[in-house]
């Protein structure tokens, strides 16, 4: 035998090892480094077929009973498939949301895809582990919400009972954040949205959009509470009292009161009882001035993105232009929260909740745990401060002087027996119909339980619109503690 | 023998526990239980002294393609009985294997007759173009013998890495020898490598126009690993690669279908929905797979068309996970590494060709298959050895396994008899 042959046997066999190797390296380079892009990849349709061939979690409200969403299994020739349905239908739609395997998600069901899908994310529980390595069944998380399921059923009937059946309600916890209610109206019944998605979209009165998170309204009087707060802030006391000569002329524009009405001298509790605009506009021009208020709007949460909240919020603003730009006409309609100022209802009720609760903002939440399907809590967030909008003795101030709106201004039907009740009126010119009513509120005045803000689009008068509706909202909650 | 039992048991319990998972009925388990248990029992008492671990590797590859095989096609309609007749093909290759280990004992009658084998192997891939042959996706490497269609090159292969074995080991000294030069590279004389240029340049030109890339590959790389380790020199494999080159180039300009092959190849994004379909449901299966896989019967693997055939290993990464079909490559590296120390305990040069020919054959399948469906290399069709659903595939193999188990046993019989005689100077007064 001349050459020995193992010799090259085994380089032989060093190559084939080679091989092998840079196989299990082009596995993983397909399995963990480019996992994801190919998961989302539009060509690859398994994230959908996955996500109708096993069960989602289930949407509870916040008293963990009341189901919101469920899957219901399905027989088909190919195995079975999960349909989406929502007991509770339109009230809760804006929140819960839709689960389309044709038009996506919106609301909850997307926010919350990562628990609620059985697939997407890493196993977060043993059961859930095994369950996956076995290929067992996967049901997805359930997630339990804040919202209280009768205020939120009464609140969206209250709204489809309005003088024009649009608008919106968001009631808040001011303490702890929890979003106890978010009502939008007109809403949309989220079964069956493959086939009434089209229909939805293109009706005139919008029903797929969330009203309390995504519209943008002129806030009117509502807006002096920030007025009023940086007016605080700036030295002007409750007692102080001001000129009301019924006009207030400025270059190229001129403030008038609501209906034309002339309150001569009045204190600044009183001025903001009756909300008068011209007194508001000179407190702004004479005293605040244009940078000021406009920092207390943002400190606010004026044009936040709120990006941890789980549904979209449109960004709210003060004015297209810096302060530095404005007139004092831009000035004067800022400070009664006309001209530009853009707000939702979801940002007012926050305003109102920071007021109640010594001028912390607290962080909004819409989830209050995240369960696996067995009952084991996987998430459960807990309150946190977003920031001190104003000092506690400015928010006292303003909660005694949005009771006094109540007292002074001879709101009776905002009263409840044996409870203060805090609030501010906004009737805000709407360019097109009536004006908006709008109504913030938090009660009880002393140990504020909750905090909300109605808004009926082309509602007209508040006092007569938004306030009726949500002082019988704030009775339900308080008296008959729903 | 301890590790070799303990991977016997290992392999039939991951099996089971597969099986039971999946839950095909249990009949199948026992009946393929028994069968393969029986093989190795019968191996091991008619081969005392061959490779241990052989079986037990082939045992657990075709368990876990009958349970893919299984998994793949049990609700498919027209194809509900797939894995049964799988479950057939390894009874047949089993017995086939058994016969095989029975009567060809001195396996080295074969090489006296490896002219007769490699004209036969010629004439069995020739065979497709008889009137019985059929093509299949467009490849022409059917023959139909009545009940069953059979794939001739599955076992011409075999027949000519024995050719190739008996013939370089008997020429091996002559053709390492240079006697002239050529473009700078020494070469022996023509007439020693005219016999396995020739029986070589038919069976590829025969497969080429067949279309049967992946069996072309195979031929082309086997013989010419052969020719490296029989002679040592690396002048070998450079000539090859140069011609593999010009040869690759040649077919890439007069075939359409393997122009189709490497643009899918390199970019199967430009038509997701025709050509570049089967790869890309192969990749995507693969990354769904991730880290620990869907686990098995929760993937999407049925998407990809011959998913039970060529594209088996893709459902195994897409199900089983990074983990289990690492855990796959390395059973198939176990059996390569036993097929080459096979080789080098043989003891003469045509026991270590053939043993080497076979385990390379083996490989250079697994590597080339499983390379084409994770876009390593372009696709070509061939089966992944004892996964992949395909009688002639299966049955192939386990002759393979079969003649790997014979070489061995004479090697461990030497070496035990060497031992006992040893012994005998301190063993007896």
């Amino acid at each position: 035998m001349g050459v020995p042959l193992n010799a090259h046997l085994r380089r032989s066999f060093y190559l084939f090892a080679a091989g092998f190797f840079g196989l299990v390296a082009m596995l993983a380079y397909w399995q963990v480094y480019s996992r994801e892009a190919l998961a989302n990849n539009p060509e690859n349709g398994f994230q959908t077929q996955r996500s109708i061939s096993s069960p989602r979690g289930l949407i509870l409200a916040g008293d963990g009973e009341t189901v919101l969403a469920k899957s219901v299994k399905r027989e088909t020739p190919q195995g079975p498939v999960y349909d989406r349905v929502y007991p509770l239908g339109a009230p809760f739609s804006n929140v819960v949301g839709y689960w389309s395997t044709r038009y996506g998600a919106t609301g909850i069901e997307i926010a919350n895809n990562t628990d609620l899908s059985s697939i997407a994310g890493e196993p977060q529980t043993l059961d859930d582990l095994i369950n996956r390595a076995t290929g067992g069944p996967q049901p997805g998380n359930n997630v339990v919400l804040t919202l209280d399921p009768e205020l939120q059923e009464l609140a969206y009937q209250e709204l489809q009972g309005s003088l024009t059946g649009r608008g919106s309600v968001v009631a808040i916890n001011p303490k702890t954040g929890e979003i106890l209610a978010m009502a939008s109206s007109p809403s949309f019944d989220p079964n069956n949205i493959d086939d009434n998605y089209p229909e939805l979209a293109s009706a005139p009165d919008a029903p797929l959009i969330n009203r309390a998170t995504q519209s943008l309204y002129p806030p009117g009087s509502v807006f002096k509470m920030i007025t009023a707060a940086a007016a605080l802030e700036a030295g002007v006391s409750p007692e102080d009292t001001f000129f009301d000569s019924g006009a207030y002329e400025l270059p190229g524009y001129t403030v008038r009161n609501f209906e034309d009405k002339e309150y001569g001298e009045v204190t600044f509790t009183r001025a903001l009882a009756y909300s008068i605009n011209v007194v508001f506009a000179k407190i702004a021009v004479d005293i605040v001035g244009a940078k000021a208020l406009t920092q207390m709007a943002l400190d606010f949460g004026f044009g936040d993105p709120y990006d941890d909240f789980p549904l979209p919020v449109s960004g709210s603003s003060v004015n297209s232009l810096p302060p530095d730009q404005w007139t004092t006409g831009t000035l004067a309609q800022t400070a009664f929260g006309q001209g530009e100022v853009q707000r939702n209802s979801f940002e007012m009720a926050l305003v109102t909740a920071a007021i109640a609760n010594d001028g912390r903002m607290v962080e909004p939440r819409l989830v209050r745990e995240v369960r696996s399907p067995d009952g084991i809590i996987l998430d459960k967030p807990t309150a946190s401060i977003r920031r001190q909008a104003i000092p506690p003795g400015t928010a006292s101030t303003l909660n005694e002087m949005m009771q006094q709106v109540i007292i002074q201004g001879g709101l009776t039907e905002a009263e409840i027996p044996g409870v203060k009740v805090a609030g501010k009126t906004g009737t805000a010119e709407s360019g097109n119909g009536n004006a908006h009513s709008w109504w913030i509120t938090f009660a009880p005045a002393d140990d504020p339980e909750i905090a909300m803000c109605v808004m009926v689009e082309n509602g007209g008068r508040a006092d007569r619109g938004a306030l009726p509706l949500a002082a019988r909202l704030m009775r339900a909650y308080l008296e008959e503690g729903v | 023998m301890v590790l070799a039992l303990l991977v016997t048991t290992l392999g039939f319990a991951t099996l089971i526990f597969v099986q039971e998972a999946a839950s095909p009925p249990l009949v199948y388990g026992a009946y393929y239980a028994g069968t393969l248990f029986a093989l190795y029992v019968g191996v091991r008492l008619l081969l005392p002294h061959s490779d241990v671990l052989l079986l037990p590797i082939v045992t657990l590859l075709t368990g876990i393609g009958l349970v893919m095989v299984f998994r793949l096609t049990y609700n498919v309609e027209g194809a509900e009985t797939l894995a049964l007749t799988q479950a057939v093909w390894i009874l047949i290759g089993s017995g086939t294997m058994f016969l095989l280990v029975l009567f060809f004992r001195n396996y080295d009658r074969l090489f006296d007759y490896k002219y007769l084998l490699a004209i036969a192997a010629v004439f069995l891939i020739a065979s497709t173009f008889t009137p019985l042959g059929y093509t299949v996706n467009g490849a022409r490497l059917w023959v139909d013998l009545g009940p069953v269609g059979f794939q001739p090159s599955e076992f011409a292969r075999i027949a000519l890495v024995v050719f190739f074995a008996g013939y370089l080991a008997e020429k091996r000294d002559v053709m390492a020898a240079t006697s002239r030069g050529f473009l700078g590279i020494e070469l022996p004389a023509i007439k020693y490598f005219g016999p396995v240029a020739l029986v070589w340049a038919a069976s590829l030109g025969l497969l080429v126009f067949e279309k049967d890339l992946g069996s072309s590959l195979l031929f082309f790389a086997v013989p010419l690993l052969m020719l490296y380790v029989a002679t040592g020199r690396i002048a070998y494999i450079l000539l090859g690669g140069v011609l593999f080159c010009f040869g690759s180039f040649a077919t890439f300009l007069l075939f359409d279908h393997v122009q189709v092959r490497v643009q899918s190849w390199l970019d199967p994004w430009q038509d997701p929905d025709g050509t570049g379909f089967q790869i890309l449901q192969s990749i995507f299966n693969i990354a769904d797979g991730g880290l620990l896989g869907t686990g098995l019967g929760a993937g999407f693997a049925q998407t990809i068309p011959e998913v039970e055939t060529d594209f088996v290993f893709s459902a195994i990464a897409s199900e089983l996970g990074l983990l289990g079909a690492t855990a796959i490559l390395l059973a198939f590296l176990a059996f390569t590494y036993r097929g080459i120390k096979i080789a080098l305990l043989a003891e003469d040069d045509a026991s270590k060709l053939l043993s080497f020919g076979l385990t390379a054959m083996f490989a250079l399948q697994t590597l080339i298959i499983v390379g084409g469906v994770t876009k390593a290399i372009p696709l070509t069709g061939i089966t992944l050895p004892f996964v992949s659903y395909g009688g002639s595939s299966v049955v192939g193999n386990f002759i393979l396994t079969g003649l790997l188990l014979l070489v061995s046993e004479r090697a461990g019989r030497r070496e035990a008899e060497g031992l006992a005689y040893k012994k005998v100077p301190w063993g007896s007064p």
